[in-house]
């Protein structure tokens, strides 16, 4: 552990000489590096597997991949799924969550490797499980479409990788805690236990009809609030004050956010059920959870957007590659707690249910929110922790806004499509038919955005990639570029 | 309040796109610390936040309360849509026609293996059903011996039977037992007006769950009607 | 938010509650329905699924047929489900009650197929897989690579959903 604990650890540009990479985060180097390099890779692949997903949509009656058993649309979209959230997203947090941690608990990482065996292993189950995939062996359920025996795998593998965090806020030194702690540790501590649940649910011992829905929903609201969103709102909490140098506004509050966060998130899931064959009760306390969830939307755009907002906060995120990607994310947050609320509710969602706009909705969170929270957070961390420069400040403009706008246009496609579709479905004049045709006109641009998406990740990936070579080529030593 | 937190750290050499740095995490952690312990100190300005809040959580609890008092269905397991009419948990139509043939077949299967198919009874064990008097007139009279039985000396058109129904009712619904007793009035002859589950329903919370009626006690209860 | 244990058991709460009010009440609730008849004396439904229509939903499943078709019929003030015939009633939970796996969908890039046995279509499933052009529904992806055995249980399993009968949460309108 450092001495220097109030200023002075050099974080920036390291000084000459020895110990330029803090102790804390020279034992973390391992770990991290290996999460953070599957899940770039994964995200290459999801993006890769995204475009032919689109490209599918946008052709379901020709295309390249006509006729391959492999690359049906269902199986193309449950494998590109299954490696955006379980290949880049845990990956992706278990690096950052752990880093984050560790900052904050000044935890010096002494089983790196139980942590490497808990990523090798979730790599492994997670190759599988895409493997079986794209084989026709998918179960039905979204984001739970990887054979049963993959889950087992995944949680054994996430208590080895991703419950670090957790020890390292118990052995911290110090009394004090900081917001993003409460939600890392929440994260990693919800997961196993409503995967577990859900797995055994909805694979091992199904319940019984509708019951499944049910769950399924249940766990689908807990994996998109509880992992991404409250992975993502620690790595807001910590970045926007840490960069902007300055407290957080009204931050007094930000308890309050956090327990009505989490508490109100598990019982969103049946909103998502609202017109389907489940009672209605369940239904309608779907709806008033989602509605509840404005509460903590609402403390945490103003802990959020009110420092951002103050003395030129937006201008000075703007100029900083982390704060762009992290601010943009905690606006997604905040519109995608926003519309939650509002389209949960009876009328509007029988007006977009089964079209796009609920894909749109997710995405705005796992994607607008936690993603690109991840890449501001790569931007901030990778710098310390190998010691080296991000080599072309040009990829990273590529990377923003190749990013920025792919998904932009694909959220306009989403939701706009989305909002369309369902205005014509709810005309039973309008012949199905057309109602396919007016929706497909949607397909070229979200076709245009996946190929952006995939170069601005492509372009994040030689940048991160040519770093962690250059930093690790000449080993330990000479790291002064 | 925003500021004081900015200390020597901000004009360190910055370096790559993201070189920016801000206070040690052991700083931010205790600045922030200490701004969730002032809270309670008054401070001009920032009073209305927390009253907000306050208001927006009473409000939010008010008003899902009202929601899901209007918008749960009773909690009912059956209840699937806002506009439906309500359902009835455990079948049984809306609105109730009594139906002769779905009458027969549940005579068939319940009470034909004695009192036959074709209503005559066998001579000398089961009494008649076609012409009785015993099943026109009072619904009553009919109802309680398919709910609770008969058990004792019993005349039927003028022939005296040794009775012993067993209380076949006790295990059919309402309205099955409504059928069947508007098949029994209406077939073979008969002229009885139907049954409707409701009937049923009231005379069987009436009686409750007793034993076998003796004929002569049901007959005091409801005598038969004489044309 | 000091303790871990506070933390913690916050978590698990945040986690187990919802878990206990949603699932498992909404198993004690529904868990136990069957088969019933809609109108007193009438036929029990729903119908047991016949042997291929299990291997069918196994086909279904596979070819990951879900992510663009839903099963489930939406009630009149919702959507035109019903007004554009995917149905002749809502969809309940007692509908689903004997499938192992129910697969109500989220999404509709093709029609409902709820009640696909029940309702008449011009589109030609038999065809549909192999040459969609010709079925009469040209959008829709073609699957030569499945072979016959197949597709005569997805199309077994097809017929086999069906929700035209009354059910005693949901009358059809006379």
């Amino acid at each position: 552990m450092t001495q220097d604990n109030h200023s002075g650890r050099p974080q920036g540009r390291p000084p000459e000489g020895d110990g330029r990479v803090s102790r804390v985060e020279a034992s973390l180097r391992g770990p991290f590096l290996l999460f953070f390099v599957s899940a770039v890779v994964w995200l290459l692949a999801a993006s890769v597997l995204g475009v032919i997903a689109a490209l599918d949509l946008g052709s379901l009656q020709g295309g390249v991949f006509r006729d391959c058993p492999w690359f049906t649309p269902g199986r193309v979209a449950a494998a590109q799924q299954g490696l955006f959230v379980y290949g880049w997203g845990f990956n992706a947090f278990f690096a950052l969550n752990l880093w984050l941690l560790s900052q904050l608990g000044r935890f010096e990482f002494r089983n790196g490797w139980l942590a490497q065996l808990g990523g090798v292993a979730w790599n492994l189950a997670l190759t599988y499980g895409v493997v079986r995939v794209f084989a026709g062996e998918l179960s039905g359920f979204r984001l739970l479409d990887f054979p049963r025996e993959v889950g087992p795998v995944l949680a054994v593998a996430f208590l080895l990788a991703g419950f670090w965090p957790i020890v390292a806020f118990a052995r911290r030194p110090t009394g004090h805690t900081f917001a993003s702690q409460w939600f890392v540790v929440g994260a990693s501590f919800a997961f196993p236990l409503f995967y577990l649940l859900a797995q055994l649910l909805v694979l091992w011992q199904p319940a019984s009809g509708v019951v499944q829905a049910i769950a399924h929903s249940w766990f689908v609201a807990n994996l998109l609030q509880l992992w991404f969103g409250a992975s993502a709102l620690a790595a807001i909490y910590y970045f926007l004050p840490k960069v902007l140098e300055r407290t957080l506004t009204g931050y007094y509050l930000a308890p309050v956010a956090f327990w009505t966060f989490f508490l109100f998130a598990g019982w969103t899931g049946p909103a998502a059920l609202v017109g389907s064959p489940v009672p209605l009760w369940l239904q309608s306390t779907g709806v008033v959870a989602a509605a509840m969830m404005l509460i903590p939307v609402i403390i945490i755009a103003i802990n959020v957007h009110g420092t951002l907002f103050t003395q030129g906060g937006w201008t000075r995120a703007w100029n900083d590659t982390t704060l762009r990607f992290v601010s943009f994310g905690a606006a997604a947050f905040t519109l995608a707690g926003l519309l939650g609320g509002v389209f949960a509710f009876r009328a509007p969602s029988a007006l977009v249910r089964f079209t796009s706009f609920g894909a749109g909705l997710e995405q705005l969170l796992v994607y607008g929110c936690a993603t690109m929270v991840l890449f501001g957070a790569s931007y901030f961390v990778l710098p310390r922790l190998t010691g080296a420069l991000w080599p072309s400040a040009k990829l990273v403009h590529v990377h923003f806004w190749a990013t920025a706008l792919g998904f932009v246009g694909a959220l306009v496609a989403w939701l706009v499509g989305g909002w369309q579709t369902g205005q014509l479905l709810a005309d039973p004049a309008v012949a199905y038919a057309d109602v396919l045709r007016a929706e497909s006109s949607w397909f070229f641009m979200l076709t245009i955005s996946a190929v952006l998406l995939l170069v601005g990740h492509v372009a994040f990936a030689l940048n991160a990639f040519g770093m962690i070579l250059k930093s690790s080529a000449p080993a330990a030593s000479g790291r002064h570029d | 309040m925003n500021d004081r937190n900015r200390h020597s750290d901000s004009n360190r050499p910055r370096r790559g796109p993201s070189g920016s740095e801000g206070p040690s995490d052991g700083r931010l952690v205790e600045v922030h610390a200490q701004l969730s312990r002032d809270k309670d100190e008054p401070a001009e300005g920032f009073s209305l936040t927390p009253i907000f809040i306050v208001f927006l959580f009473c409000g939010f609890g008010f008003w899902a309360g009202v929601y899901l008092t209007k918008n749960a269905g009773g909690f009912s397991a059956s209840a699937f849509d806002l506009d439906a009419p309500k359902a009835v948990v455990g079948g049984g139509p809306v609105v109730f026609e009594p139906d002769v043939a779905k009458g027969e077949q549940l005579f068939l299967a319940n009470c034909a293996a004695c009192h036959q198919a074709t209503g005559l009874g066998v001579p000398g064990a089961f009494p008649p059903l076609a012409k009785s008097a015993w099943v026109a007139g009072a619904e009553d009279r009919l109802i309680k011996a398919i709910l609770a039985g008969l058990a004792g000396e019993i005349e039927v058109n003028g022939v005296k039977y040794n009775g012993n129904m067993p209380n076949i009712g006790a295990g059919l619904k309402d309205a099955q037992i409504a059928h069947i007793a508007t098949y029994v009035r209406q077939a073979w002859g008969n002229t009885g007006e139907p049954v409707m589950d409701t009937k049923v329903a009231e005379v069987r919370k009436a009686i409750g769950n007793r034993a076998q009626y003796v004929p002569a006690d049901l007959l005091k209860e409801h005598p038969l009607e004489t044309k | 938010m000091k303790n871990l244990n506070t933390l913690l058991a916050g978590v698990f709460l945040a986690v187990a509650l919802p878990f206990g009010a949603l699932v498992l009440s909404g198993q004690s609730q529904l868990g136990g329905l069957g088969r019933a008849a809609g109108e007193e004396g009438g036929a029990l439904f729903p119908s047991r699924e016949p042997g291929q229509a299990v291997q069918g939903r196994a086909v279904y499943v596979s070819l990951g047929c879900v992510s663009c078709h839903t099963q489930q019929v939406r009630p009149a003030g919702q959507g035109s489900d019903i007004a554009r015939g995917f149905g002749v009633r809502p969809s309940v939970a007692r509908d689903y009650a004997l499938q192992p796996q129910v697969l109500l969908g989220e999404r509709r890039l093709g029609p409902d197929l709820a009640n696909y046995g029940a309702r008449s279509s011009k589109i030609n499933v038999e065809t549909l897989l192999t040459d969609p052009a010709s079925s009469g529904a040209a959008w829709h992806p073609s699957y030569r690579f499945v072979d016959a055995a197949q597709r005569a249980a997805l199309v077994a399993y097809l017929k086999s959903l069906r929700q035209d009968y009354p059910s005693p949460e949901a009358k059809l309108k006379k």
